[in-house]
């Protein structure tokens, strides 16, 4: 590191100092200022800031007056009067001058006496000054500085405000000559550190790479496979360094190529030769050797040149477009994204439920022919063949088709990379859930009513409270999302009951609503398992349902401050439900008021 | 890694606790995992801190047992956040018994290099502290421009590593380097003796005259006319994430003549949700400062120190209420353990003893003290610039090369972080929370 070179200097730098000093102080019989500036400078090196030049001089003077001399006459000065520019003041005219002599031939004009100080020939009585700091170092008569400029300038400089501001790296200066000097250089020289960050000032540049070196030590002890961002920078840079300066989204693309093709790696799952045809040919192949990340230290110190523009360049590049166009997978990704928070997504971060919500939503769209794989196609006959028959033959078939195709494919890691990609917060965390939790509360201190969602949720006397309302479902969705809950209602002739089923990659659409309902509290559990669950297949399958009852009730925990009043009718209803209902009068009804209906649409079963 | 880990625990603990309806004695109580479950807990926590003030033991017990069911220190974010919610609930309701309390407190132990690790490992794993190192050393390296001896009083030396660096950079400084003085105070020698032997080996290293005061001492008693400053020496003094602890007073008094009114408001649950946001005003009824900080802030006047960078948690968990503080607490340390879920480098184990000893107590330092006893007091940048303002200080706008490199050290953490610059400070960002604050004082 530089640092450990530069010690030696330094103090070889004191001893010049030193040796200065003692110069001087030899040749103080004579201190005029001429004798001072004549003399050569003791030090060849420069000890202030590039672009501040006049320090330099200044900085001489004072070491040759840094010593003590008993017979020097100590000045101490208020701030005032030693920032004043024009300390003499003519008494007729109030004219300030900056100097004596100026003042005494003002008075000529003033016909006043005057005097012009004259040429001693005695050894002039030589002057120091005090900096009016009390706490400054030059506060001491030892210490004082040998002329009024020096002392004027340290004094703004050290305690003075910052006045002058370069424009272009806003350093500020508090004496306009230090600034000017400045402005003359600024920008002329540059400190590049490997990291690609521009300095104007050395010293900033030493005080950042301190700090850069450290970090890429630090990120090159960082396994391969850790954090996407660093993987994506090193990606980012490697190829840069390939040549392909700026292949925008191809870049992007082949980031999230590589991230999906690592974690598949990770998971052993994956198969990386399906993703080939994703990546742009030449850029393909030149890429995929990095995958394994052998030596990830190589790549930091061989790119991390480029490492900032890189960066920027990358932020644009990571834009939802560029995935769109080159990702066909990039539907899939949106349409889950887009769902409102209560989807199944959340729930297990396991990819074949986004697919399948994916595709019900690509089905309201017809955007089915996107879709890449045999595997995720599958969701949608099922999907159709439920809407029409609703067979339970099809809800088997599907499920399986879920549980074997889908998770080998590599499709779900996918689905977990992009969002990892993404730089949206992700669903489940506690900021995101707080956030919700504090939406809910606002609504309902507005709705004004008495008692909070918790005490339902607390008391376990109230159950009724707990119902399951789907008609929050819908008031849910119309607040996140209202259209594509919309669309998703319009594309299922079998309403409210397939919009679970598809959302949630289930089932027959009866017999999801029974074991939703079976779930609910007030039922016993025999009456749980013999309802619809005990049926209906193998304890996976269950398992989905549970995670389907629980989006349901959390719709419904939403609803449930306006549904207290519907209590005593839902308890009919679930009765009802139990034993196996017709739902497509519920349906109808459902498709043309969607927020207004309580589950089942209460009356609708009377 | 984190993902792997994290859908790792949760899909296994959704197979024995799939199916709530069944198994669980509170069938109403919805799987944890889900976004619903998680709901449910944030909602269940608010209830169990409003009856934690009312002190109604029957009820917090219950809600205790609930909220224990679904919370669990390895779950999900808002579970392990709950956990340490619950431990503070238990802990502020145990304070009433006081003999209970002592005899349940009675062995416990706390390991100083195991609190150094935790530290340490927040150090590397978040970015917070190494922004406001990063930050400070460059503001000293600014403001010590020309200084030929410079002595940084360090509040609370964590990390070797920031005066490491700022060693680094002062050797190659133009100007040569200044002869150097720390000063760190510390409760625990160790600590000090630890920092004392690395730094002067860098210092040797890099042959700069350099010294190390230490001090052991809390910031709470420490005396200033300790801390050695002589005239003429440029001093800076640095507070990361302890000035907040100087807040602490005695309120038991006030606190008291509030109960009632207190009271009153809690009896409806929904207008304390209301309330809870307008009590700040009642905390903000005190324009100053604790007297301790005051007299601590006046006296470091004295010294006119050239350069203050003061780092503070950017949040308000002093309020007046404990459901204030409840809820803010949520917030910040909801981002908190984000930050850390988000975090792919710190192992497992690692992020729960982060969580547990850091977090954990802070957050129950938060509830379940009063009076002197509660420290982490944290205040916002708004209040800290009046206070800092009444007591004759004045901003320190940071450098743009400051912020430039603050932003690339950003970078390498995660797209999560940002950071603004708020009033002359800045303020480090998790997604859209405010968690950290980092601004620079000058004398006069």
């Amino acid at each position: 590191m530089a640092a450990s070179s530069s010690s030696v200097p330094f103090f070889a730098n004191i001893r010049e100092e030193d040796q200065s000093q003692m110069k001087q102080q030899h040749s103080s019989t004579a201190p005029t200022s001429s004798a001072v500036q004549a003399a050569p400078p003791p030090q060849k090196k420069k000890r202030n800031q590039p672009g501040t030049p006049s320090k330099i001089i200044l900085i001489i003077s004072c070491l040759a007056f840094f010593i003590t001399d008993p017979d020097a006459e100590v000045i101490a000065l208020s701030p005032k009067t030693l920032m004043a520019t024009n300390r003499f003041i003519c008494e007729v005219c109030n004219k300030g001058f900056q100097r004596e002599q100026n003042l005494q031939l003002h008075r000529r004009g003033h016909n006043l006496p005057w005097k012009l100080k004259q040429k001693t020939t005695k050894e002039p009585k030589r002057k120091v000054y005090l900096c009016p700091e009390p706490t400054c170092v030059h506060h001491d008569p030892s210490r004082a500085l040998g002329d009024l400029t020096g002392i004027k300038k340290h004094y703004s400089r050290k305690h003075g405000e910052k006045k002058w501001k370069c424009e272009k790296c806003s350093k500020r200066y508090a004496v306009q000559s230090d600034w000017k000097a400045h402005s003359k250089t600024c920008g002329t020289r540059e400190y590049r550190c490997d990291c690609g960050t521009l300095f104007s000032r050395r010293d900033s540049f030493i005080t950042h790479r301190a700090f850069c070196d450290a970090l890429a030590q630090e990120s090159a002890r960082q396994p391969p496979n850790m954090g996407s961002t660093i993987g994506s920078h090193l990606y980012g840079n490697s190829n840069m360094g390939l040549g392909l300066s700026q292949v925008g989204p191809q870049i992007s693309s082949m980031q999230d190529q590589n991230n999906q093709s690592n974690d598949m790696l990770r998971l052993g799952s994956g198969r990386p030769g399906q993703f080939d045809h994703l990546l742009p040919p030449g850029i393909g192949s030149s890429f995929r050797p990095p995958h394994p990340m052998p030596s990830s230290a190589m790549f930091m110190q061989d790119s991390s040149q480029n490492y900032h523009q890189e960066h920027q360049s990358q932020q644009g590049l990571m834009s939802e477009k560029s995935f769109h166009g080159l990702m066909p997978f990039s539907d899939l990704q949106n349409s889950t994204t887009s769902n409102p928070p209560p989807a199944g997504t959340n729930l297990f971060n396991l990819g074949f439920m986004s697919n399948t919500s994916s595709n019900s939503s690509g089905n309201a769209n017809n955007n089915n022919s996107s879709l890449p794989s045999s595997a995720m196609l599958m969701p949608n006959h099922f999907n159709n063949e439920n809407g029409s028959g609703g067979g339970s033959e099809g809800s088997n078939l599907f499920s399986n088709n879920m549980m074997a195709d889908q998770i080998t494919s590599g499709v779900p890691s996918l689905y977990t990379t992009s969002v990892q990609s993404n730089t949206a917060m992700p669903h489940m965390s506690a900021t995101a859930l707080l956030q919700k939790a504090a939406q809910m509360g606002s609504t309902s201190s507005n709705n004004n009513t008495s008692s909070s969602l918790l005490r339902s949720f607390g008391s376990s006397s109230s159950k009724s409270e707990r119902q399951v309302v789907p008609g929050g479902l819908s008031s849910m969705f119309g607040e996140n999302n209202e259209n594509h809950f919309q669309d998703l209602m319009n594309s299922f002739t079998s309403g409210n009951s397939s919009i679970f089923g598809s959302k949630f990659g289930t089932y027959d659409t009866n017999r999801t609503n029974l074991e939703l309902m079976d779930l609910e509290p007030n039922n016993k559990p025999n009456q749980n398992l013999s309802g619809g669950g005990g049926g209906s297949g193998s304890d996976r399958l269950t398992r989905d349902f549970l995670g389907v009852g629980q989006i349901v009730r959390s719709m419904s925990g939403v609803s449930q401050r306006d549904q207290q009043q519907h209590q005593q009718r839902q308890q009919q209803q679930q009765q009802q439900q139990q034993h196996g209902l017709d739902m497509s009068s519920l349906d109808s009804d459902r498709n043309t008021a969607p927020s207004s209906q309580s589950f089942g649409g209460g009356g609708n079963f009377q | 890694m984190a993902r792997t880990k994290q859908e790792g625990r949760s899909s296994l603990t959704s197979s024995h606790e799939s199916s709530p309806g069944l198994g669980s004695p509170y069938p109403w109580l919805r799987s944890p995992q889900s976004e619903e479950g998680g709901l449910q807990l944030i909602e269940l926590l608010g209830e169990c801190a409003s009856h934690v003030t009312a002190r109604c033991l029957h009820s917090v017990n219950t809600r205790l047992e609930h909220i224990s069911y679904l919370a669990s220190p390895k779950g999900t974010a808002i579970q392990r956040i709950a956990s340490y919610f619950i431990e503070a609930f238990a802990d502020r309701m145990l304070k009433g018994f006081t003999g209970l309390h002592k005899a349940l407190n009675s062995t416990k132990i706390s390991s100083v290099s195991e609190e150094i690790l935790v530290q340490k490992l927040f150090y590397e794993h978040c970015p917070f502290l190494k922004f406001a190192y990063l930050i400070t050393n460059q503001a000293i390296m600014e403001a010590m421009e020309g200084e030929k001896v410079v002595h940084i009083i360090d509040l609370y030396p964590v990390e070797p590593e920031q005066w490491i660096r700022l060693l680094q950079a002062l050797s190659v400084r133009q100007e040569g380097a200044p002869h150097l003085k720390i000063t760190g105070i510390h409760e625990q020698n160790e600590v000090l003796e630890k920092m004392d032997l690395q730094l002067k080996e860098e210092a040797d290293r890099l042959s700069i005259p350099f010294q190390f005061n230490p001090i052991v001492s809390t910031i709470e008693n420490l005396d200033i006319e300790s801390l050695g400053i002589k005239t003429g020496e440029a001093l800076a003094v640095i507070s990361v994430l302890q000035l907040h602890s100087l807040l602490a007073v005695d309120e038991e008094v006030v606190r008291r003549n509030q109960q009632s009114l207190q009271q009153f408001l809690e009896t409806d649950l929904n207008h304390l949700f209301i309330a809870s946001a307008s009590s700040s005003t009642t905390s903000e009824l005190s324009l100053s400062a604790s007297p301790k900080m005051e007299s601590f802030l006046s006296s470091l006047r004295r010294f006119s120190p050239k350069l203050m960078v003061i780092t503070e948690q950017e949040a308000n968990h002093n309020g007046f209420t404990l459901i204030e503080r409840v809820h803010n607490a949520m917030k910040f340390y909801a981002a908190l353990f984000d930050c850390l879920d988000s975090t792919k480098s710190i192992a497992p184990i690692e992020q729960q003893k982060v969580e547990k000893m850091l977090f954990g107590e802070e957050i129950k330092n938060i509830v379940a003290c009063d009076g002197a006893e509660r420290k982490e007091r944290h205040e916002k940048l708004e209040k800290w610039i009046l206070w800092l303002e009444l007591a004759g200080f004045s901003r320190v706008p940071f450098s743009y090369n400051g912020r430039v490199d603050a932003s690339t050290m950003l970078q390498y953490y995660s797209d999560g972080y940002s950071f603004t610059e708020e009033n002359g400070c800045l303020v480090i960002y998790w997604h859209e929370i405010p968690l950290f604050s980092v601004s620079a004082w000058s004398f006069r």
